[in-house]
């Protein structure tokens, strides 16, 4: 019977054109609207790195001396960590994978004179951060690890870059000219844009990765500035780049990868050993000093990646649906009485109420499907007028099939939903109404 | 066959209270062609609207073909509506959007019959009223005349024992009525029961029993009958 109602449901859309385009544009704005704020909404929260988003710790260390603490963390714990105490965590051998990281940039002068210097960003960072982040390669791979500890002047870029400088050829083995200074490439990475930008969440959240990754221990030597946020709490005077690499200045980042909860619990044991260590030599005053790790998922929802707005906003876009299925509802109720008196002549003939109920429903779901699929059109829309006005969101205005489906499912429900009363009020009404039968 | 026993009906409003129906009682048996008259007010629609369970009845009893009516729920009147009761309107109620074909698909659609039995039971209906070769015609494509014939055709689909007819010939000239009078007179010699309502004295003599009904009762036969032969005359 399915067939049959969807026939009847096809002659009824062409009975009746106008008012079932009228329909169909109400819901395909509808659903355009909200599925473009649900899309951001639900990429912006989405797991970056699912593989092992649950093995992946990041590291808070409460440095702030007396009477100091983060007002913009539940926790009052700094989000960065001081370049020393970077250096010194970094000693522990529990975790399998760990990275030091700081957010930096160079001004890139191609060796062509044809092409003009330009500013990239790039981040500095040890071996690991390949491996523990997923980082594809498409040539080379990460330097050696005693460049961690001995720095070289190598260097690992990405696709894009790669393929502005060279082309998209191998360039491993080239160099590069990066603040006046030559480093060798080690490797190319392959395009790797993961949105948020979980790894380094002080710098806008949804901005594109950096191109041009250098060895962290290089910092010294080449006096990286710092292309993030940086916070201190001391007052000391800083004259040279030494003092800030010896101050308590919180700048850097640090990553591991612990593999179980006994890896998790000993690390957690011996970075409170540090802390107390720290103690002793007359740091970490605070009473509150102690060492917080927190996997992907709560770094993120830690640092209010999806915000409070965003949700209000989801919330908003699903009113406006709300409204233009309520519109909906009165030229159903149009449609449905317009046909009332062939309804009529359907239930003389033997159809029975719940039929006639469920072939206007499948009536309504057509109409929501193809409402849907007018909404993903809008929707597309939609994202790429979000695309041109926020470049940095270019990582969240595409609908992936778990959002296809999605908005799918939500027009065929709601449309079936603003649907049942109209269906409900054609099926009760007596036949004999619209019959002629004097 | 069919059996209304002090069948009341009353239609009710805030303001008024009309007795359509009033200790309505008819016994109509199997392969009866009855004709129905009376005035315009007079339950002529109440009556068919319930003997065809298109509308409830406030108290007594209705039995069709050995169902009692009162006691089924709207699945099971319209399921026996559709396997014992074919309808005939006044003005055809065809459905405008299908063509001859699908339109006498209605029915057997809600029957459940499958595809290869349906066609075969709408071609023989369509020959049946002469209408074969316009399988696919639409309704307006028709004349008058000729959708009545399909509304027959759609009627007799489901081989259903009680054709309820209302004024079928009302909207058409006399040479067409007279056609479908004589279809429906054969018709009713293959063993259907008819009923039908009807204006036309003449067409009323034309069936085996003639009902009139007055103010919602069933009014006597022998009080017709003057009013027949004037009309003849």
């Amino acid at each position: 019977m399915i067939y049959y109602y969807l026939k009847l449901s096809w002659l009824s859309i062409k009975r009746t054109p106008m008012l079932t385009a009228l329909m169909i544009i109400a819901i395909g704005l509808g659903i355009g609207v909200s599925m473009t704020v649900l899309t951001v909404n639900y990429l912006m929260g989405k797991d970056p790195i699912p593989e092992k988003s649950s093995q992946l710790y990041h590291v808070q260390l409460f440095t702030f001396g007396k009477g100091h603490g983060n007002d913009q963390t539940p926790d009052s714990f700094p989000l960065q960590l001081t370049y020393q105490d970077n250096n010194n965590i970094k000693q522990s051998t529990i975790p399998v994978r760990k990275t030091r990281s700081l957010g930096t940039g160079f001004s890139v002068i191609p060796d062509s004179p044809e092409q003009n210097p330009f500013m990239e960003s790039a981040r500095a960072v040890d071996s690991d951060f390949f491996t523990l982040f997923n980082v594809p390669f498409i040539f080379g791979s990460s330097w050696d690890k005693t460049i961690d500890s001995q720095p070289e002047n190598v260097v690992i870029i990405a696709k894009e870059l790669n393929d502005q400088l060279f082309k998209g050829e191998n360039s491993v083995g080239q160099q590069i000219n990066l603040n006046q200074t030559r480093y060798t490439i080690v490797g190319v990475t392959d395009s790797w844009q993961p949105a948020p930008r979980f790894y380094d969440l002080n710098n806008d959240n949804f901005n594109e990765s950096a191109l041009i990754f250098v060895p962290f221990s290089l910092i010294p030597r080449h006096e990286y500035p710092s292309w993030g946020n940086n916070r201190g709490w001391e007052s000391k005077p800083i004259n040279t780049y030494q003092d800030k690499l010896n101050s308590e200045i919180m700048w850097t980042q640090h990553w591991v990868e612990l593999t179980s909860d006994e890896q998790k619990h000993q690390y957690q044991q011996w970075l409170n050993g540090y802390i107390e260590e720290q103690k002793r030599n007359g740091r970490f005053t605070h009473e509150k000093a102690g060492a917080s790790l927190k996997n992907v998922i709560q770094w993120m929802e830690y640092n209010d990646v999806v915000s409070d707005d965003n949700s209000i906003l989801v919330g908003l876009s699903f009113m406006f649906l709300v409204v233009c299925l309520i519109n909906t509802i009165g030229l159903l109720l149009a449609k449905f009485l317009r046909r009332a008196p062939e309804v009529g002549v359907r239930r003389a003939l033997g159809a029975s109420r719940a039929q006639i109920f469920i072939q206007h429903l499948v009536d309504v779901g057509l109409i929501g499907l193809i409402g849907g699929l007018t909404g993903l059109a809008l929707g597309q829309l939609g994202l790429l007028g979000v695309k041109a006005l926020y470049s940095n969101y270019n990582q969240l205005v595409y609908m992936d099939t778990t959002l296809i489906i999605m908005a799918i499912i939500i027009s065929l429900g709601s449309s079936v939903l603003a649907g049942l009363y109209p269906a409900w009020l054609i099926c009760k009404t007596s036949p004999s109404v619209y019959l002629k039968i004097q | 066959m069919l059996k209304m026993t002090n069948i009341k009906k009353i239609f009710r409003t805030s303001l008024v209270e009309t007795h359509a129906l009033r200790d309505f009682n008819l016994q109509v048996d199997e392969g009866e062609f009855v004709a129905v008259t009376g005035p315009s007010g007079s339950g002529k629609t109440t009556f068919l609207n319930i003997t065809g369970m298109l509308e409830t009845f406030n108290s007594g009893s209705y039995f069709l073909d050995g169902n009692d009516v009162s006691q089924l729920n709207d699945n099971q009147r319209s399921r026996l509506r559709n396997e014992k009761i074919g309808f005939i309107f006044q003005s055809f109620n065809l459905i405008p959007d299908l063509n001859l074909f699908d339109n006498v698909d209605v029915p057997l659609r809600y029957r459940g019959f499958n595809a290869r039995d349906r066609r075969e039971r709408i071609e023989n209906a369509l020959e049946r009223v002469g209408l074969s070769a316009r399988l696919k015609h639409l309704p307006s494509q028709l004349s008058g005349g000729q959708q009545q014939r399909v509304a027959i055709a759609r009627a007799l689909a489901g081989e259903p024992r009680f054709l309820l007819a209302d004024e079928p010939t009302g909207n058409l000239d006399s040479l067409m009525a007279r056609q479908v009078m004589q279809l429906l007179e054969e018709i009713n010699q293959q063993g259907t029961t008819i009923i039908m309502v009807t204006h036309d004295a003449e067409l009323a003599r034309r069936a085996q029993r003639n009902i009139h009904i007055v103010d919602g009762q069933v009014s006597d036969y022998q009080k017709l009958q003057p009013v027949l032969d004037l009309a003849e005359a």
